[in-house]
């Protein structure tokens, strides 16, 4: 290293010259490719910039958990596809946490059974590409829905070539004002929650408030049922030769989606929770028998909260990986993000700005969810005095 | 009786018999687990063995059968392998595959990594292309006869092979000292790290049209190669960057006292040590990019999965879908799960004693 010094190159001024050269060089590449791309794009009669995402989409969407018509905007169209891609995202998520949970627990247990048959689901899912999972679910599926009338699978449930009808309810209130009234109970919940460990670390005894704010919430949940009893009705699936009014359906697309999502994630979960069971030291299982704990109590009690601590890292990673797993779903067409992007960027030919748009998003999501589960992080670390 | 159960738990491994209903938990276990494989099994052996059509692989046997129809597979396996590859020079991507796949194998054992390593590389690409294309002494095969395995399993070897390098690089420029190498190295992984490979080749497709000339612009394949080097590269670069953060200090201050310069310093001190703590997050990423490389169908590419689907097409059959991509599925996994025994195999045998 010090070979290369002379008076003039001293190694400051080398490492200077590098930086400045490496930083020309990746702004003179990115100006060069914006430059010709633009260029590319104007002898083709597209003006660069944002107008567009103003313009009518014109493009239908197969199935939208947000409501959506060809006449509304690009804009709008987007915000639907990145809503059923959190959709997706989050539900399989949530499955496959519980799952892998259980499976991952199944296969560190005694019984040859259980381990055996989780083993051989962890394997067949961390060695199969996941977009022959839901290509195989989905023409599986499309096999065994019965092509003419709808069937009554179970009572009210039926199955058609439109997917699986299950009871619902036809509720009052909107759903938005359920899932926000819900969502504000769970949060109280958490907040007393979190409130009275400060007491019990503070105090060394538990304060009964999480009892009256249950009791408090349960009683104003039981009084909103009663008073609006007479406008909830079960809303039951009716088959109407192949079709199926009333209800809610799952469409085959979904459902398979869903499944296979959660088949593929579940094996990796397991995995994670495999290995963190096994990083809790023998002695902590010992420790909760020789007090007296059963075996589930100490698992759940004393191996747990330890495993948290070793898995949050890896987990992250997963949920990350099963948003960019989400995108696989255009192979059954079902419309995520993606692929309102690719209709649109094929529709209007804006390339520049729906790369960038798809790049900020997904960067946008990553991000927010390492910084949700950073914190998570934070409250599951030893709490050191 | 519980605590007995647990001592005898914890003494050693108990008996079969105890392991299956040794406890209520247990118990309940087993019968709920053994209830569901009596109630699944069955069907699933009627429709896959019993009610399946294997022989002669004509349409005729599957319409006669209820179940699977194997007749498909048999009748149309070289299809799927080699896509519409001419049927008398099969052997050719026959061979590819096997060479490629020996490559791959070889070059994840330390052993083998030395200066001719590079060139077992080299040779082994260049025999693949001449194979594949023809020429000199072979009849020639246009690339865009060129479809299913060996389409995907060069996809995979030449992004890995590219994209290890260039990881290292990447990886060294995201740990140096100056600030706007860090900073831009960072940025390139991150990146590419955050968005699903789907959009990357996505991406790649639409925007290198509009950046090249007509004359020069890369065919959907190479497209597809671009956007898989990337992404392999950042991947490759964070696991390297693993390795180098497990080496001591001592070691790079080591090498300085040596008068070591930098490169010197990283070839023959830090990145051979580094590379050795790494193997085994390195054949998860082989394993990874193996099964990545199925999402190349979404760019209209002929990889298996297209050249699947191309079989099915044929309308003397009645379209067996769920056999053929259950075939597809047992040639991946045979791939992925075969290479993870091979690495599991190999890091047990090379576990460097630490310290």
């Amino acid at each position: 290293m010090e070979r290369a010094s002379s008076v003039f190159w001293t190694r400051r001024r080398r490492d200077l010259a590098y930086q400045t050269l490496s930083l020309l060089a990746v702004f003179g590449f990115a100006t060069l490719i914006v430059a010709t791309a633009s260029n590319n794009l104007a002898e083709r009669g597209i003006e660069a910039g944002t107008e567009f995402l103003g313009d009518r989409a014109g493009f239908s969407l197969s199935e939208t958990s947000l409501p959506y018509s060809p006449d509304d905007s690009n804009l709008w169209a987007i915000l639907v596809g990145i809503g059923n891609t959190l959709v997706v995202a989050g539900l399989v998520s949530l499955y496959s946490t519980i799952l892998g949970l259980f499976l991952g627990i199944a296969r560190i247990s005694d019984n040859p059974l259980a381990a055996g048959l989780s083993k051989a689901w962890v394997e067949v899912a961390r060695n199969s590409p996941p977009i022959l999972i839901l290509l195989f679910l989905y023409s599986a599926i499309g096999k065994v829905l019965p092509i003419v009338d709808a069937v009554t699978l179970m009572p009210h449930i039926l199955v058609s070539q439109r997917g699986f009808a299950l009871p619902w309810f036809s509720h009052p209130g909107s759903a938005l004002s359920m899932a926000l009234g819900a969502a504000a109970a769970i949060a109280l919940l958490l907040w007393t929650n979190r409130a009275v460990t400060r007491a019990q670390q503070r105090t060394g005894r538990r304060p009964p408030w999480l009892k009256f704010v249950s009791l408090a919430l349960g009683s104003i949940f039981l009084s909103l049922v009663l008073f609006t009893w007479q406008d909830i009705k079960a809303d039951l699936p009716v088959a109407n030769g192949p079709d199926i009014s009333g209800g809610i359906v799952v469409s085959p697309e979904f459902f398979s989606l869903i499944v296979g999502l959660t088949f593929y994630t579940t094996g990796f979960v397991a995995e994670i929770i495999r290995t963190g069971l096994l990083s809790v030291p023998r002695g902590q299982w010992e420790a909760g028998y020789s007090i007296g704990l059963s075996r589930w109590r100490t698992l759940r009690l004393v191996v747990i909260p330890q495993m948290l601590r070793v898995i949050i890292p890896p987990m992250t990673s997963q949920y990350i990986n099963i948003v960019k797993n989400s995108t696989l779903v255009i192979a059954i067409g079902y419309a995520d993000f993606m692929v309102v992007m690719g209709t649109m960027i094929n529709k209007t030919s804006h390339a520049i700005e729906g790369t960038l748009i798809i790049i900020a998003t997904y960067l946008l999501i990553n991000l927010s969810l390492s910084a949700l589960m950073s914190r998570v992080n934070r409250l599951v670390q030893v709490a050191e005095r | 009786m519980m605590a007995r159960a647990r001592i005898v738990t914890m003494a050693g491994t108990p008996s079969l018999a105890r392991r299956l209903v040794g406890s209520p938990g247990n118990a309940l276990i087993t019968l709920l687990l053994a209830a569901s494989m009596v109630v699944i099994l069955p069907p699933l052996v009627r429709w896959a063995i019993t009610d399946a059509a294997l022989f002669p692989a004509v349409p005729e046997s599957c319409r006669a059968v209820s179940g699977a129809c194997w007749s498909f597979i048999v009748a149309k396996h070289s299809q799927i392998l080699f896509g519409i590859y001419p049927d008398a020079q099969r052997w050719r991507p026959l061979v590819v595959c096997v060479i490629l796949l020996g490559l791959l194998v070889f070059s994840v054992r330390p052993r083998a990594w030395q200066p001719r390593l590079a060139i077992a590389w080299f040779a082994a690409l260049g025999l693949s292309w001449w194979l594949m294309a023809g020429g000199a002494g072979l009849v020639p095969v246009g690339s865009d006869l060129w479809g299913g395995l060996p389409v995907t399993l060069i996809l995979t070897v030449v992004a890995i092979g590219l994209g290890f390098p260039t990881g290292v690089l990447l990886a060294l420029a995201r740990r140096s000292t100056l600030p706007v190498i860090r900073l831009l190295a960072t940025l390139f992984i991150e990146t590419t790290r955050a968005l699903p490979l789907l959009s990357i080749l996505f991406i790649a497709s639409i925007m290198l049209p509009l950046l090249l000339p007509e004359e020069i612009l890369p065919d959907k394949f190479f497209r597809a190669l671009i956007a898989l080097y990337l992404f392999a590269s950042a991947y490759l670069a964070e696991v390297v960057r693993g390795g180098l953060q497990a080496i001591p200090r001592g070691q790079y201050e080591a090498g300085e006292a040596l008068g070591l310069p930098y490169w010197q310093l990283h070839l023959k001190i830090i990145l051979p040590q580094a590379i050795v703590v790494v193997i085994p997050a390195l054949t998860n990423t082989v394993i990874v990019m193996i099964k990545n490389t199925s999402l190349v169908l979404v760019v209209g590419l002929f990889d298996l999965i297209s050249s699947g689907k191309a079989a099915l097409a044929d309308p003397a059959w009645s379209s067996p879908s769920i056999e053929t991509y259950l075939f597809i599925t047992l040639i991946y996994f045979l791939l992925c799960f075969g290479f993870s025994r091979f690495a599991d195999r190999l890091e047990r045998r090379t576990k460097v004693p630490t310290k």
